[in-house]
C-alpha cells in the first residue's frame, strides 16, 4: 500500500472536519474523493498534504509514518498537492515555474553555480510544459495566462516536484465546460503515460466518474462510500445524500 | 516515445527573460559610468554613493529579492563600522583584515536578528529588526561608551593600503577607485548569487511564500541564508563607510540610517536588481542639492517620498521596466 | 559568592520598600503611556493590516496640540480634549486622502507613506514651533504629590494610571457593547466578511484609524507635563510601541496593555539600578519574550 489513513480525524474547536476516515491509495491508481462542499475534503486533503496534522489517527506514506511531518518534508518525500485557488508564483515566466519547483529536489542553498546550467533540470522542465501543453509559452510571464493555461501551469509546477503521489485539488475549479473535459483527459493522460498515483479531489461528481480507478465519497466528514465509479453511482445511500441533493 | 524526443529538440529552452538581459547590461553600464563618476560630480559624494549603493543592494537582497521587510539595516551597517573601526584603532591591524572584520560583525548581527525573527512574518519582522538596531544604537551609546566612545565617533588615523599595491587612503580620488573596486566586485558577487539556484529560490518565496514552501523548499533556512548575506554586504558597506568618513560614528546605528537605506532602495525599485544603486545616486544627489538651500530636507524628502509611494510605487528603474514590458507585450502575443 | 550590590558598591542606603513602591508607581505611570500609545498601534495593525510608522509623529503632534490649546485657553482639561479631537481629525484627513489609495496593495506600501509621513511632519512642527522644548504645566490640582505615611503619591502619575484604566475599560466596552465596535472587532478578524455584510467599511476604516490616532495623541498629550515637547519626541516612542506590541502580540488589546505596563516596570526599575541601561532594556526584554515566546504574550498561530 503506498498511502494508508487509520482513524485520522481533524476537529477545529467542536467540528469533526474529518472524523475517523480509514483511506487506502494503490500505486498508479487514480482515485477521486468526492462529497458536497463542507464534507471535509479539502481537511482531508491538507491532512494528506501536511498543511494540518491529524487531530487524531495516522498517516501512513510507504510504510512510514508522516503524521507528524511538515509540508515541506512530505514534499520532498514525494507527496505534492496542487491548490484550488491558482497559487503559482506571478511575476515569473511560465518556464521558471516549473523549473524552479524541479530544483527543490536538486539544490535550495547553492549560491554560486548558475541555476541555468543544470542541463538535466532544464530538459525535465521542457518536458513537463509539453505533457501539460505549455511548451509554446515557456517564454510568458505566468500572471499573463489565461485561466485554464495557469490550471495546467498549477499542475506542472506540482509535476516537476516529481511526486510519488499528486494531489489535485479541484483542479477544474473556474474552467468552462469544455475546458473541464480537456482537463480531464490530462489528468488521466498524465495518470496513464507518467504511471502516477493520483488523488482528486472534486464537488462536481461528473467530472471524475469517467476518469477515476475508484470513488471515495464524504459526507459531514465521515466516509460513507468507496467503490468502483459505476458501483458508487449505483449506491443507494450516495444518491441520496450525495446525487439526490445535487438533482 | 519518439514524438515525445522530437518535441524535445524542437522546443528548446530560452531561460533567460528580456528583463533579466537588460538589467545585466543595465549592470555593466552603470559600473562603467562608476568609473568615470568622480569627474562628473565631487569625489565624496562619489564615494558615499558607491558605498550606500553597495549597502542599499544589499538591503534589497531581503525586500526586493526575498520580501521581507527590515527596518534594522542601520545595525548591520553599524556593526560593519564599528567592528572594522575596533580592530584598526585597537588592534592595528590593515584595511583588509578591518573589512574583514567589518563583514564579521554585519553577519553576526544579521544571524542574531534571524535567530530571533525569522520566523516572523511583513510588519512583525520590520518592529523586531527595527528594534534589535535600536537596541545596538543604546548599548554603543552609553553601556558600551568606553570601547565605542559614545557620541563622539570612534576615530581612525590615515589609512593606506599597502598590498597588493600601495594606495593611499586620505587621497580623495584613490580612495574612491579603492572604494569602487570592492563595491564593483560585490555587485558582481550578489548578482551571482541572485543567478544561483538559492538566489532563484529567493524569488520564489517573495512571489509565494506558500506555494514553495508546498514545492519542498525549507523557506525558514532560505530565508536565514538571505539575511545572513544581507548582514555580509552590508557589513562590508559598513567598513568602507567606516574608512571613508574616517571614523565609526553612532548615526550611523540611528534607526534613520535604516529609514534612508529603505527610501534609497524603493526610490530606485524593489522588484529590480540595479535599481536601488540608481535610488542611492538619485537620493543622494537631491540630498545634497536640497541641502545647499535649507536645512529642512528631511521634510521634503518625506513629501517626495510620499508622493513616491503613492504614485510610482515599482520606483524610477521599475517604472522604466514596466514602460518597456508594457510596449513590449503587443508584438510578443 | 555572594555578588556585590550595585548600592553597596555605590554606597548608597539599601533599597526601603518606600523606594520600591515608589518606583512602581512611576513605572505604572510610563506604562500608562506605553499602554494608551500601544493600543492604538495595535488597533490599526489589526483593523487596516497597516503598521503605523508614523504613530510616535501623532504622539508628538498630540503634545503640541496640548500646548497650543492650553496656550490658547489656558486650562489643561479643555485643552486635553482639543488635543485628542485635533490630532484625530488630522489622522482621519491623511487616512482618507492618502493612506486609503493603498489598502489592497503589498504590507509594504502602506507601511512606507506612514514612514514618509514620520519624516515628513516632525520638520513642519519645527518649523511652526522651532526647535527649541515646550513646557506643558501641570494641572493646579494634579500638581505635587499625597502622603500616606512615609508613602509619597505624586498626585499626576496616579492620575495617568487612573486615566489609562478608564481608557481601557471604555475601549473595551466600545469594542463589545457599540455597533461599530463590533464591526471593528468582526473586520478585525475577516475583512471579506464585513465586506459583504454591506457595511460602508471604509467608513469603518476611518473611524478605526481615527480611535487609534486619537489613543496616540491622548498618550503624547498627558505625557507632554512630564517630557520634553521637542519635534523629535515621536522616533523613539514609535520604536518602543512595537516593542510593546511585540511583547504583547501583535494585533491583541490585552497583549498591548500587559505588554506596557510591564515595559514600564522594566523602564523604571532599570534606570534606578542601572541607568546606562535603560534603553537598552527595552529590547532585551523584548528579545527575550521573543525567545520564550515566539508570537508574543497574547499572540495567537497564525497571526504573525
Amino acid at each position: 500500500m503506498l498511502l494508508e489513513t487509520k482513524g485520522v480525524c481533524k476537529y477545529f474547536g467542536g467540528l469533526k472536519a474529518v472524523d475517523q476516515v480509514d483511506f487506502t491509495m494503490e500505486q498508479g491508481k487514480l482515485k477521486s474523493i468526492i462529497g458536497p462542499n463542507g464534507a471535509g475534503k479539502t481537511t482531508f486533503f491538507n491532512l494528506v498534504s501536511g498543511l494540518y496534522k491529524p487531530t487524531h489517527g495516522q498517516v501512513i506514506f510507504q510504510g512510514r509514518d508522516v503524521s507528524r511531518a511538515s509540508m515541506n518534508e512530505r514534499s520532498q518525500l514525494g507527496i505534492t498537492k496542487t491548490y484550488q485557488i491558482t497559487s503559482i508564483f506571478p511575476r515569473l515566466s511560465v518556464f521558471e515555474n516549473v523549473r524552479l519547483s524541479a530544483q527543490s529536489r536538486v539544490s535550495m542553498f547553492n549560491s554560486w553555480r548558475k541555476a541555468y546550467s543544470y542541463s538535466a533540470m532544464n530538459n525535465r522542465t521542457m518536458e513537463i510544459l509539453d505533457h501539460v501543453g505549455l511548451a509554446d509559452q515557456q517564454g510568458r510571464i505566468a500572471s499573463e495566462l489565461s485561466h485554464g493555461e495557469k490550471r495546467y501551469l498549477e499542475i506542472g509546477i506540482a509535476l516537476a516536484t516529481e511526486p510519488t503521489i499528486l494531489l489535485l485539488d479541484e483542479p477544474t475549479a473556474g474552467m468552462s465546460p469544455a475546458e473541464t473535459v480537456e482537463a480531464t483527459h490530462l489528468i488521466r493522460k498524465l495518470s496513464n503515460e507518467l504511471k502516477l498515483t493520483i488523488i482528486l479531489i472534486e464537488h462536481d461528481i461528473s467530472v471524475v466518474m469517467g476518469i477515476s480507478d475508484e470513488v471515495m465519497v464524504l459526507h459531514e466528514g465521515k466516509k460513507l462510500a468507496e467503490d468502483t465509479p459505476a458501483k458508487i453511482s449505483a449506491n443507494e445511500t450516495v444518491q441520496n445524500v450525495y446525487l439526490g441533493k445535487e438533482a | 516515445m519518439s514524438a515525445k524526443q522530437n518535441t524535445q529538440e524542437v522546443t528548446a529552452y530560452k531561460p533567460y527573460s528580456w528583463q533579466a538581459i537588460l538589467e545585466f547590461r543595465a549592470m555593466w553600464v552603470l559600473l562603467a559610468l562608476g568609473l568615470v563618476l568622480p569627474f562628473v560630480i565631487s569625489k565624496p559624494l562619489a564615494t558615499e554613493i558607491m558605498i550606500y549603493a553597495l549597502f542599499a543592494l544589499a538591503f534589497n537582497l531581503m525586500l526586493g529579492h526575498t520580501g521581507i521587510i527590515s527596518f534594522g539595516h542601520a545595525g548591520y551597517l553599524g556593526a560593519g563600522a564599528y567592528a572594522g573601526a575596533m580592530v584598526v584603532y585597537y588592534g592595528g591591524v590593515g584595511v583588509w583584515v578591518s573589512l574583514l572584520a567589518a563583514m564579521a560583525g554585519g553577519t553576526v548581527i544579521a544571524v542574531l536578528i534571524g535567530l530571533l525573527a525569522v520566523k516572523r512574518k511583513g510588519a512583525y519582522f520590520a518592529m523586531i529588526s527595527l528594534a534589535i538596531a535600536q537596541m545596538l544604537y543604546f548599548l554603543a551609546l552609553s553601556p558600551f561608551k568606553r570601547w565605542t566612545d559614545g557620541e563622539d565617533s570612534l576615530k581612525l588615523p590615515p589609512l593606506s593600503v599597502d598590498f597588493p599595491f600601495h594606495i593611499d587612503l586620505s587621497d580623495q580620488l584613490s580612495l574612491y577607485y579603492f572604494v569602487f573596486v570592492i563595491v564593483a566586485l560585490a555587485v558582481l558577487v550578489q548578482w551571482r548569487i541572485l543567478s544561483s539556484p538559492f538566489g532563484h529560490a529567493l524569488k520564489g518565496i517573495r512571489e509565494n511564500e506558500d506555494r514553495i514552501r508546498a514545492c519542498g523548499f525549507n523557506i525558514t533556512r532560505i530565508k536565514f541564508l538571505s539575511i545572513v548575506y544581507s548582514g555580509l554586504f552590508s557589513g562590508l558597506a559598513g567598513g568602507l563607510l567606516a574608512i571613508y568618513l574616517g571614523a565609526a560614528s553612532i548615526t550611523i546605528l540611528f534607526w534613520m540610517t535604516s529609514g534612508i537605506v529603505v527610501m534609497q532602495t524603493v526610490l530606485g525599485g524593489t522588484h529590480t536588481f540595479m535599481g536601488p544603486f540608481i535610488g542611492t545616486a538619485v537620493f543622494l544627489y537631491l540630498r545634497n542639492a536640497i541641502s545647499n538651500y535649507t536645512d529642512r530636507w528631511e521634510m521634503w524628502v518625506g513629501a517626495m517620498f510620499m508622493a513616491l509611494i503613492l504614485l510610482f510605487p515599482e520606483g524610477i528603474w521599475g517604472t522604466v521596466m514596466q514602460k518597456i514590458g508594457e510596449r513590449r507585450r503587443p508584438s510578443a502575443s | 559568592m555572594p555578588a556585590p550590590s550595585y548600592f553597596e558598591k555605590e554606597g548608597v542606603m539599601e533599597l526601603s520598600w518606600e523606594i520600591i513602591l515608589m518606583q512602581v508607581i512611576m513605572g505604572l505611570a510610563l506604562g500608562a503611556i506605553y499602554v494608551l500609545l500601544a493600543s492604538g498601534l495595535s488597533i490599526i495593525f489589526g483593523l487596516l493590516d497597516v503598521l503605523n510608522f508614523a504613530h510616535g509623529t501623532f504622539y508628538m503632534l498630540g503634545a503640541y496640540a496640548m500646548f497650543t490649546a492650553i496656550s490658547l485657553c489656558g486650562n489643561f482639561w479643555v485643552g486635553l480634549v482639543a488635543a485628542v479631537v485635533i490630532v484625530s481629525l488630522i489622522g482621519a484627513l491623511f487616512e482618507m486622502t492618502l493612506l486609503k489609495r493603498l489598502y489592497g496593495t503589498d504590507q509594504i506600501y502602506p507601511l512606507l507613506l506612514c514612514f514618509g509621513l514620520g519624516i515628513f511632519i516632525p520638520d513642519i512642527v519645527k518649523m511652526i514651533f522651532g526647535l527649541i522644548g515646550k513646557v506643558v504645566d501641570y494641572p493646579s490640582m494634579l500638581q505635587g504629590a499625597s502622603f500616606v505615611g512615609n508613602l509619597i503619591l505624586p498626585k499626576y502619575r496616579i492620575f495617568l494610571v487612573v486615566l489609562m484604566a478608564l481608557v481601557l475599560l471604555a475601549l473595551y466596552l466600545f469594542m463589545k457593547k457599540t455597533s461599530i465596535g463590533m464591526i471593528i472587532r468582526a473586520a478585525t478578524r475577516d475583512r471579506l466578511m464585513v465586506n459583504c455584510l454591506g457595511i460602508n467599511v471604509s467608513r469603518v476604516w476611518t473611524v478605526g484609524f481615527m480611535l487609534g490616532i486619537g489613543l496616540a495623541a491622548l498618550a503624547g498629550a498627558v505625557a507632554a507635563p512630564m517630557v520634553q515637547t521637542i519635534p523629535n519626541m515621536g522616533d523613539e516612542m514609535t520604536v518602543e510601541a512595537f516593542v510593546v506590541v511585540v511583547i504583547g502580540g501583535l494585533g491583541s488589546l490585552g497583549g498591548a496593555a500587559l505588554g506596557g505596563l510591564i515595559l514600564g516596570q522594566v523602564v523604571s526599575f532599570v534606570s534606578l539600578l542601572a541607568p546606562d541601561w535603560s534603553n537598552v532594556s527595552i529590547f532585551l526584554t523584548m528579545a527575550l519574550i521573543l525567545v520564550l515566546r515566539p508570537r508574543g504574550l497574547f499572540g495567537e498561530e497564525g497571526r504573525d
